[in-house]
């Protein structure tokens, strides 16, 4: 029988981190996504996931959330092994997919508040919580419209707010803002960044450059599921002499991040 | 089992049923209308046995009608949320399989119980009279529940095949028409009674008619009927969510 692993008994256990990726491999058939991924990310820290399309991104942030299982390596999300303890995993994180996944019949509150229900919230502390999430979110007027007269960028921000209506002490947003026009990207960053404030640990898949080097503590570059470049954005960018996060890949690569896009 | 989560669902699934207007047809407009059309046209026929109309005959066969369809639309609704990425979504929250495909067993019978309310109420208002007491019309309804059961899990093999929601409606009628024309309120002829040995709403029908003719519940028959569609029921299930959990949520 396999002991549960408790966040005491992670590798270190005065680690401050709050994920810890360890030679994670993900294989689709013959294609390689994810190749021996080793990173950690601490506690409240606001990492970004940076990469062209196909890079791996996306595979990485569906194993941290239990949606695949790794071919090979694991990692610990809260302490806990998404190998195995996938339950407790489930209970820590909130995920805002990268397509708008959301119920067009319903209203964005009755959404939000489903999702809540879905974490085993109580009805008060879902009422409370998405009340609390729409005003911080200026989106209370639009919530009570159903999901399917929403534009796009609502639909997106519908999206982000499910991610976090269960006050997860990880959330994972794979690129939050695509499809959003400059205003309300720009509202949603100042969202995202307002979770720091709440002690969160975010992590965000995108391959907006400016959105990167805006929002996050520390970048992680990833090319054909290898991890090319980790660092704080100024820092890697003074390291390889660049003018910003697409010149790092650049001249790293060769490539241009947009490229793919 | 969290009985909130559960609840939640349930009531998410039936508002579909009410704001969707594809579900609202299928699931609740259609029998009225057919129950309807049907009492007017064969209400005052002559079936050829005395005192009963044609349509005595038939209104037993469109409860199992009415149920049958549930497995377009629960096939329809778990494509949709596949395509939309909400089986994804909801499999990164703490909701277990059990408690998902719970929550639409019991929406579905919920359903189909309104559905068995409006049809009988309906032929009642033109003219039909069941010759049962309050213990016939349960083992009805447990009957129907029954097939809803089996439609569920019909409904998941369909999901589990389709690739889209367009293509689970087509697929669904592979299943619903021999259900639809073997096992309902269509006259069968010898070669066709081999069909319906297999076809679930054929036993419900054939017992509702057994209650609502008078026979009595102590009849071995209607008992026998109800053993075996509910062993088709929990066989059908079962393999649904096996194989939409294997090979239909991804």
């Amino acid at each position: 029988m396999s002991k549960t692993k408790s966040p005491e008994d992670i590798i270190n256990p005065d680690d401050e981190n709050a994920i810890v990726i360890e030679g994670l491999v993900k294989k689709f058939g013959d294609v390689l996504a994810v190749n021996d991924l080793n990173l950690e990310i601490k506690k409240g820290e606001l990492f970004g996931l940076l990469g062209p399309n196909g890079a791996g991104k996306t595979t990485t942030i569906n194993v941290l959330s239990g949606l695949l299982q790794p071919t090979s390596g694991t990692a610990y999300v809260g302490g806990y092994d998404v190998r195995k303890d996938l339950k407790k995993v489930k209970e820590l994180i909130g995920v805002c997919p990268q397509e708008a996944s959301v119920f067009r019949y319903l209203s964005g509150r009755e959404n939000i508040e489903l999702f809540g229900s879905l974490h085993g919230m109580s009805k008060k502390e879902v009422k409370e919580r998405t009340e609390n999430l729409l005003e911080v979110a200026n989106f209370t007027e639009t919530s009570k419209r159903k999901a399917k007269g929403y534009s796009g960028g609502m639909s997106r921000q519908l999206n982000l707010l499910i991610a976090l209506i269960s006050n997860p002490t990880i959330a994972f947003l794979d690129e939050p803002t695509v499809g959003m026009d400059p205003r309300a990207r720009r509202k949603t960053w100042e969202f995202i960044s307002s979770l720091k404030n709440q002690n969160k640990t975010v992590i965000l898949t995108t391959h907006y450059i400016e959105e990167a080097e805006a929002l996050s503590d520390r970048v992680g570059i990833i090319d054909y599921g290898e991890l090319i470049a980790l660092g704080p954005p100024k820092e890697l960018m003074k390291e390889h002499g660049a003018k910003n996060l697409e010149e790092v890949f650049l001249k790293i690569t060769g490539r241009r991040i947009l490229e793919g896009v | 089992m969290n009985g909130r989560r559960i609840l939640a669902l349930v009531k998410v699934q039936l508002k579909a049923l009410i704001r969707e207007p594809t579900y609202l047809f299928m699931m609740i407009l259609f029998p009225i209308m057919l129950t309807l059309i049907f009492g007017v046209s064969f209400g005052s026929m002559d079936s050829g046995i005395e005192g009963v109309s044609l349509f005595d005959t038939m209104a037993p066969g469109l409860l199992a009608y009415a149920c049958i369809f549930m497995i377009m639309t629960v096939a329809q609704a778990f494509s949709d949320m596949r395509e939309k990425g909400l089986l994804k979504r909801m499999n990164t929250t703490p909701l277990t399989s059990g408690e998902f495909m719970g929550s639409h067993v019991l929406s579905n019978t919920m359903v189909s119980v309104l559905q068995v309310i409006l049809v009988i109420v309906i032929s009642v208002i033109v003219g039909f009279r069941p010759n049962t007491d309050a213990g016939g019309f349960a083992v009805a309804f447990v009957l129907i529940i029954a097939l809803a059961v089996c439609s569920v899990g019909l409904g998941l093999i369909t999901a589990t095949i389709a690739k889209s929601p367009g293509a689970a409606t087509g697929i669904a009628f592979i299943f619903i028409m021999p259900q639809m024309f073997f096992g309902t309120f269509m006259p069968l002829g010898d070669a066709t009674k081999g069909i319906a040995m297999f076809l679930p709403s054929a036993y419900v029908t054939d017992a509702i008619v057994m209650i609502f003719n008078g026979t009595p519940l102590t009849n071995p028959i209607i008992w026998f009927k109800l053993l075996t569609v509910t062993i088709i029921a929990l066989v059908i299930i079962i393999v649904g969510v096996q194989l939409f959990k294997k090979y239909g949520s991804k």
